[in-house]
């Protein structure tokens, strides 16, 4: 199917003077734009300035919301292609934690790993910079965001090396499978594909390999106009890999995409990946899917791309598994991972706690994390039959300033929202117009008024299966 | 910080989280070192009696900021009054005189004649907190008063967090001047807390700026 000609008329197309009640102001395309695309790419050769036009200006693709590069120097796209080594980094990793403000008064020992406190999400909420090393490179650092368990949305420094040498794992992990993941100029490097009513999007080359391209991509069909028009980019992108949450690679498997895809491995992540969806996305694409554990906060974990535990990754990483005391549990016995995490010299993580729970076993001679209960990959039922997920209400719930909250959807479909802080007739007024359905909405003082521990924030009965 | 850090004059003065940086390239026009370091040695005894009420005082001394017909104090002055009320609160001697000394720095403008350009109180709230529980805790008013350096550092003091450079310097000659003086880096242990309280401010300050949130392309979700 051809795509509409650039600035033709697109019928389908939402009217762009109609007001909507849930548009975001961050999702505004160019808000962040601040950079020249010589600092976004200090290495972009004539090809990849090519390439990247070629992609920015397609005339199937959705609008970009956003702009990023990798801000790679030359050297810096040497450096990230080589995993850190591994010799002695963990004492080198405790003696940077120590001099870091959030432990420099500590009174204990701080000598062995076992005698350091935990660190917590909310922790890095309150004062993330008590995390930075005082002689950290600031001009390295790049900001990331996570929504989080609790709903406190988190800056997290990211460094643009490490982000660029995450790449480079991806590509050894699917290189590991036996699969050449290697530059093709005619097709986009890595789709990273989310499904999201609104999200940032961008379009952007990987400076480190071949100056290929690769761009975030929002499948939702709101954001793309006339039928058709997904399917004409992708047809045309051919993505070598693509990554995304369970529920945005589900819509991969949709007719439109389904038949034009052939990725050589999927990626996924964010929330626990069903092992019915992998037989189905395997099934589909007949390429390995690999399903990756980790956090922002401490990057790639642990991965499985045989549906089986996750193997802990080969990198700067220490994970445990404690029980509610904060105790080791005993070998393959069920508890919370805790990571130390030396990948990010932004933010060099000890004893951090996920939230989230696993029995640590042992897979061929490496630790690896088995029965793995990821994060909330709720979808609601909205009042015309249509699905939403829960990031969809994430944001407006962060828009409302909720700082924690709790929705509840029933069988018969009536939602109820509990919200703390935030501003309810913005909850009630926003949820209603997402869900299409009325929703009633409580505001209480605290968290602990949620429930007690990591309360769920989503609930549905209306779409459990 | 912990809670009893707060509590601290040195805590006070960081949980204000005054962005020096940022107010370096801010300044504009004041009177010259001198000049205010000569009102500072004129200081009134009765400005440093034990039982002076500093904010009664702020409202008397801000003239410029005179309450308006219903009597509320304007939003500096009002500001500044609230800093003063914590320093009277704290039972800090030397804090409390620290606060005075500014106080009739400004109001020696009518006393003695005023400065060339005038000192601002504007920013005042600032000026009280940084002369009370930056300065005067390390270096007691006192010692301003019969030491010429620590003098020329408390009215170079009071100058910046006025919002003010010193006639006849640059802002990298005042700067240099500046934290050559600074009692306060001086102490190893109150240096420390000070360069943390700087290194979260320019985190955060990095983290929220344009160039930052352009972000960089990650392969995927962890």
């Amino acid at each position: 199917m051809s795509a509409p000609a650039p600035g033709a008329a697109d019928p389908g197309a939402p009217d762009p003077d109609a007001p909507d009640p849930l548009d975001l102001d961050e999702y505004v395309p160019g808000t962040s734009v601040a950079l020249t695309d010589d600092e976004r790419w200090p290495t972009l050769t004539p090809e990849g300035r090519d390439r990247l036009l070629r992609l920015r200006d397609h005339p199937a693709a959705p609008a970009w919301v956003h702009r990023t590069g990798d801000r790679l120097t030359a050297e810096g796209v040497e450096r990230s292609r080589t995993p850190l080594p591994l010799a002695g980094w963990l004492d080198e990793h405790l003696a940077t934690a120590r001099r870091l403000p959030a432990y420099r008064r500590s009174d204990l020992p701080l000598d062995r790993l076992d005698q350091w406190p935990f660190t917590t999400r909310d922790d890095l909420v309150d004062d993330v910079s008590a995390f930075v090393p005082l002689d950290a490179d600031l001009d390295l650092m790049v900001q990331g965001s996570s929504s989080g368990s609790t709903g406190r949305a988190l800056l997290i420094p990211d460094h643009v090396e490490e982000v660029a040498r995450t790449f480079h794992l991806y590509v050894s992990l699917v290189r590991d499978l036996g699969v050449d993941w290697r530059p093709d100029p005619d097709r986009m490097a890595l789709a990273h594909v989310v499904h999201q009513r609104q999200a940032f999007t961008y379009a952007s080359v990987l400076s480190g390999f071949g100056q290929a391209t690769t761009a975030r991509v929002n499948l939702h069909p709101g954001q793309w106009g006339a039928p058709g028009r997904r399917a004409a980019f992708f047809a045309d992108q051919r993505p070598q890999v693509v990554s995304g949450s369970p529920t945005s690679l589900a819509e991969l498997l949709q007719p439109d995409l389904a038949g034009l895809l052939r990725p050589l491995a999927l990626f996924s992540g964010a929330t626990a990946l069903s092992a019915p969806l992998r037989a189905d996305l395997e099934a589909a694409f007949d390429c390995p899917v690999i399903d990756v554990y980790g956090l922002h906060e401490t990057r790639p974990i642990a991965v499985s791309s045989d549906g089986g535990p996750h193997v802990v990754l080969d990198r700067r990483l220490v994970v445990e598994v404690v029980d509610p005391a904060g105790a080791a549990v005993a070998p393959g016995e069920r508890g919370e991972i805790v990571v130390t995490a030396g990948e990010n010299p932004l933010l060099p993580l000890v004893r951090y706690r996920t939230g989230d729970f696993a029995r640590l076993v042992d897979v061929d001679g490496r630790p690896a994390l088995a029965d793995h209960e990821g994060r909330d990959p709720t979808v609601f039922a909205h009042g015309d039959g249509s699905l939403v997920p829960c990031i969809d209400l994430t944001q407006h719930l962060q828009a409302a300033r909720c700082r924690g909250w709790s929705v509840h959807q029933d069988r018969g479909g009536a939602v109820r929202a509990v919200v703390v802080g935030g501003d309810a007739e913005m909850v009630r007024s926003r949820l209603g117009a997402l869900l299409g359905r009325p929703v009633d909405v409580r505001r209480v003082p605290t968290l602990l008024d949620l429930g007690e521990g990591k309360p769920r924030r989503y609930v549905s009965e209306a779409t459990a299966s | 910080m912990a809670s009893d850090e707060t509590t601290t004059p040195l805590g006070r003065w960081l949980a204000r989280g005054d962005d020096e940086q940022d107010l370096w390239g801010r300044l504009v026009p004041g009177p010259s070192v001198d000049d205010v370091a000569r009102r500072l040695s004129a200081v009134p005894r009765s400005f440093l009696e034990p039982g002076l009420s500093l904010r009664s005082l702020v409202g008397d001394v801000l003239d410029d900021l005179a309450p308006d017909p219903l009597g509320q104090l304007a939003g500096p002055a009002r500001r500044a009054a609230d800093v003063a009320g914590e320093i009277d609160e704290s039972g800090h001697d030397a804090a409390r005189r620290g606060a005075a000394v500014a106080l009739w720095t400004w109001a020696s403008q009518d006393e003695l004649g005023p400065a060339e350009p005038r000192l601002l109180t504007r920013s005042a709230d600032r000026v009280l907190a940084a002369l009370a529980w930056r300065l005067a805790p390390v270096v007691d008013p006192r010692v301003w008063l019969a030491d010429a350096e620590r003098r020329d550092e408390a009215a170079r003091s009071l100058l910046f967090w006025g919002g003010q450079l010193p006639a006849g310097e640059d802002a990298a000659t005042a700067r240099a001047l500046l934290e050559a003086r600074d009692s306060l880096r001086r102490d190893q242990s109150l240096s420390q807390a000070l360069a943390e309280q700087q290194h979260r401010l320019e985190v955060m300050r990095r983290l929220r700026e344009a160039r930052a949130r352009e972000a960089a392309a990650r392969p995927g979700h962890e």
